[in-house]
């Protein structure tokens, strides 16, 4: 019931580009996220794939406007965001920055990578809970107490006995879904999740995603997922936004771009990792994509993945743009 | 053939002691490893899988003598080891590789000096020739010669991870115990590790002992699987029965906890429930004398396994696990 209503929501990222200025001997600048286009619905869960350095967190934090301020700054583009009880679409780009916390947290949260720094070690992580829910809401005392208990115990953490804990009393596992709960608590309609379970244990990681899926669909949220592993993307989302410096190279449904990659990137990426398929052969070799992302990738001209790829040629050396194959597919790669 | 032993290692133990406060006499033990048992064949990759806090490290810091035992006894080729040991001949065959490149190298050092330290302290070289040998080394794993005068801050962290095995293979050893070597890494780097490690296996004498929390890397990789939890050895197996059917409870928990790219797993979110009661927390706590460790979270556990501690037995082809009720059956 909640899942139809929830497709209403919309968050739709259009052209947004940010430029990051370097630091005085090099000089210049580069664009870490370059003209993205990103659509996730409510209910959704997008992935955004992409290697280390690649700008995929400086998205996530740009779409809040939490972009490192001085050295960074959002050239173009528009974030326009429809929840459920807002009557207009909005544009956090165009916002005013007194307006910005009304929006943060409870239409957008984010959910950080390490658990172990983005707690507060010396507040109980109860206040800390609380503490979201008296910046937006007139609420008594006891009243946020219970909210913040029916949140923790949403994400399998014992509220009643867990609200008086300090974070280092809690194992990794259970401060990311403290993490969540401290998202969720406000109730938005959508979740930036940035890297969420590269700090945890095979197991718990996976508690950490179940929980995502679980309240993905109890409260209809629209999540944009973070991640380099191919293989939680591939378990976790609906839609997958291949990025390499700064741009997306291809995107689509999950299962059509993995199990069937045209961008050379996304199939050199595929081919890199050991599968866990009956027929797959232990000890070949694997593709290893050669090289490395570096600055140079980032400059305008030419292909960004043109130093590393296996079919380059003199065409690829022109800004490639992103093609529509089909209705939900595009490929941004002009030898395929 | 016949199967050269090259580590033995019997009834391994390392206790850290710690007191509950000030005035406590009566002091606590944290089992890191606890009374480990195995061999490492010549030639082989030996692969260590466990959560975080279960003692792999410690084993390895172990092995590689950083750190002193408790009690039990390492042996290289039938010689004892043990922590401080002077013996330069023995310990320079067993290197270590560590987890993080970037905090593995020393910043101010360039990156021949880096390589061709422990070969000149191990008279291996003379000083002179180890510009030389640095380049014939970084050859061998994959990198230029243009690298050599280079600081560890001008290389990325795939070629950091190069030049850590190549600092590691300059004294010839006959085992490499790699710590988490790609965890670091991002997964197209990694491929050329892991393809740089399989080459110099193929070309001669090295084993591994590959420590991990992938499983998808152990089944590209390993010969025989080890499983770890709270400082004890769950099962051994060799790698392809172990994905066929892992033998114990918390083998079965770890290979179903892997997620691929080539399926598609339901994340079923209606078993959460069910598997918060289980706390998931390694243990550390001092668990109730004799029963098994894995007690509070095996989903198959019996009244017996409460009372008495499952011993590390064979169940036949070469494999070992320490359970009452190992699973037979091929897991689907």
């Amino acid at each position: 019931m909640i899942y139809t209503v929830a497709k209403t929501m919309n968050l739709e990222i259009k052209d947004l580009t940010l430029r990051l200025h370097l630091k005085k001997p090099a000089g210049g600048y580069i664009n870490v996220v370059d003209s993205i286009d990103l659509n996730v619905k409510g209910g959704e869960i997008a992935a955004v794939v992409g290697e280390s350095g690649s700008g995929k967190s400086l998205l996530g934090l740009s779409i809040l406007r939490l972009n490192p301020p001085g050295v960074s700054e959002i050239v173009s583009g528009s974030v326009k965001i429809k929840c459920l009880g807002e009557k207009d679409e909005l544009d956090i780009i165009k916002l005013y920055p007194k307006d910005l916390p009304s929006v943060r947290g409870r239409l957008i949260s984010m959910v950080f990578q390490d658990p172990n720094t983005s707690l507060n070690p010396v507040i109980k992580i109860g206040e800390q809970i609380t503490e979201a829910i008296f910046a937006h809401e007139k609420r008594d005392k006891s009243e946020a107490k219970e909210i913040a208990i029916s949140y923790l115990n949403r994400m399998n953490v014992d509220g009643r006995a867990r609200f008086n804990s300090y974070p280092h009393e809690l194992s990794g596992g259970m401060r990311q879904r403290v993490m969540i709960a401290m998202a969720m608590v406000l109730n938005p309609c959508f979740l930036i999740a940035d890297e969420p379970t590269t700090a945890l244990d095979v197991t718990t990681s996976l508690q950490v995603l179940n929980l995502i899926e679980k309240i993905r669909f109890e409260s209809g949220l629209g999540v944009i997922f973070v991640t380099h592993d191919l293989s939680i993307a591939k378990n976790i989302s609906d839609k997958v936004y291949v990025f390499y410096a700064g741009q997306v190279m291809e995107c689509g449904k999950t299962e059509e771009v993995i199990d069937n990659p045209l961008h050379p990137y996304t199939v050199s990426l595929i081919k890199s990792i050991p599968s866990l398929s009956k027929d797959y052969m232990p000890g070949q070799k694997l593709f290893a994509i050669p090289g490395y992302l570096a600055r140079d990738d980032f400059t305008p001209g030419k292909c960004r993945f043109y130093s590393r790829c296996f079919k380059k040629d003199k065409d690829c050396l022109q800004s490639i743009p992103l093609n529509d194959i089909t209705r939900e597919r595009s490929l941004r790669c002009i030898k395929v | 053939m016949e199967k050269e032993i090259i580590l033995k290692i019997s009834n391994l133990s390392k206790h850290y002691n710690y007191y509950k406060s000030v005035l406590d006499i009566k002091r606590d033990a944290i089992k890191a490893v606890d009374n480990v048992t195995f061999s490492v064949i010549k030639n082989e990759i030996f692969a260590v899988v466990g959560e975080t806090g279960c003692g792999k490290s410690t084993l390895s810091k172990l092995i590689a003598g950083l750190i002193g035992k408790t009690s039990g006894n390492i042996y290289y080729y039938g010689e004892l080891l043990d922590y401080g040991d002077k013996k330069k001949n023995f310990r320079k065959k067993i290197q270590m590789v560590f987890q993080d490149p970037y905090s593995s190298l020393n910043p101010k050092k360039k990156i021949y000096k880096i390589i061709s330290y422990p070969a000149v302290k191990n008279d291996i070289i003379k000083k002179r020739d180890r510009l030389d040998f640095s380049v014939s080394l970084l050859k061998n794993v994959g990198l230029g010669e243009e690298i050599i005068y280079s600081y560890p801050h001008e290389l990325s962290g795939g070629q950091r991870q190069r030049v850590s095995i190549a600092r590691s293979l300059s004294v010839n050893p006959e085992l490499l115990i790699l710590d988490e070597p790609v965890s670091a890494l991002d997964m197209s780097i990694s491929a050329q590790i892991l393809n740089l490690l399989m080459d110099l296996k193929g070309k001669g004498k090295i084993s591994y002992i590959f420590i991990t929390h992938d499983l998808k890397l152990v089944r590209h990789i390993a010969d025989r699987v080890c499983v770890m939890y709270n400082g004890k050895i769950m099962e051994i197996s060799p790698s392809p029965d172990f994905f066929n059917t892992p033998a114990h409870p918390y083998s079965n928990v770890l290979y179903n906890s892997i997620l691929s790219y080539d399926f598609k797993k339901g994340l079923n979110f209606i078993n959460l429930n069910e598997n918060n009661k289980k706390s998931t927390e390694v243990n550390k706590e001092k668990e109730k004398a004799g029963g098994c460790t894995y007690f509070k979270r095996c989903y198959a556990s019996k009244e017996i396994c409460k009372e008495n501690e499952p011993p590390l037995e064979d169940i036949g082809h070469d494999r070992m696990t320490s359970c009452f009720f190992p699973f037979t059956h091929p897991n689907l």
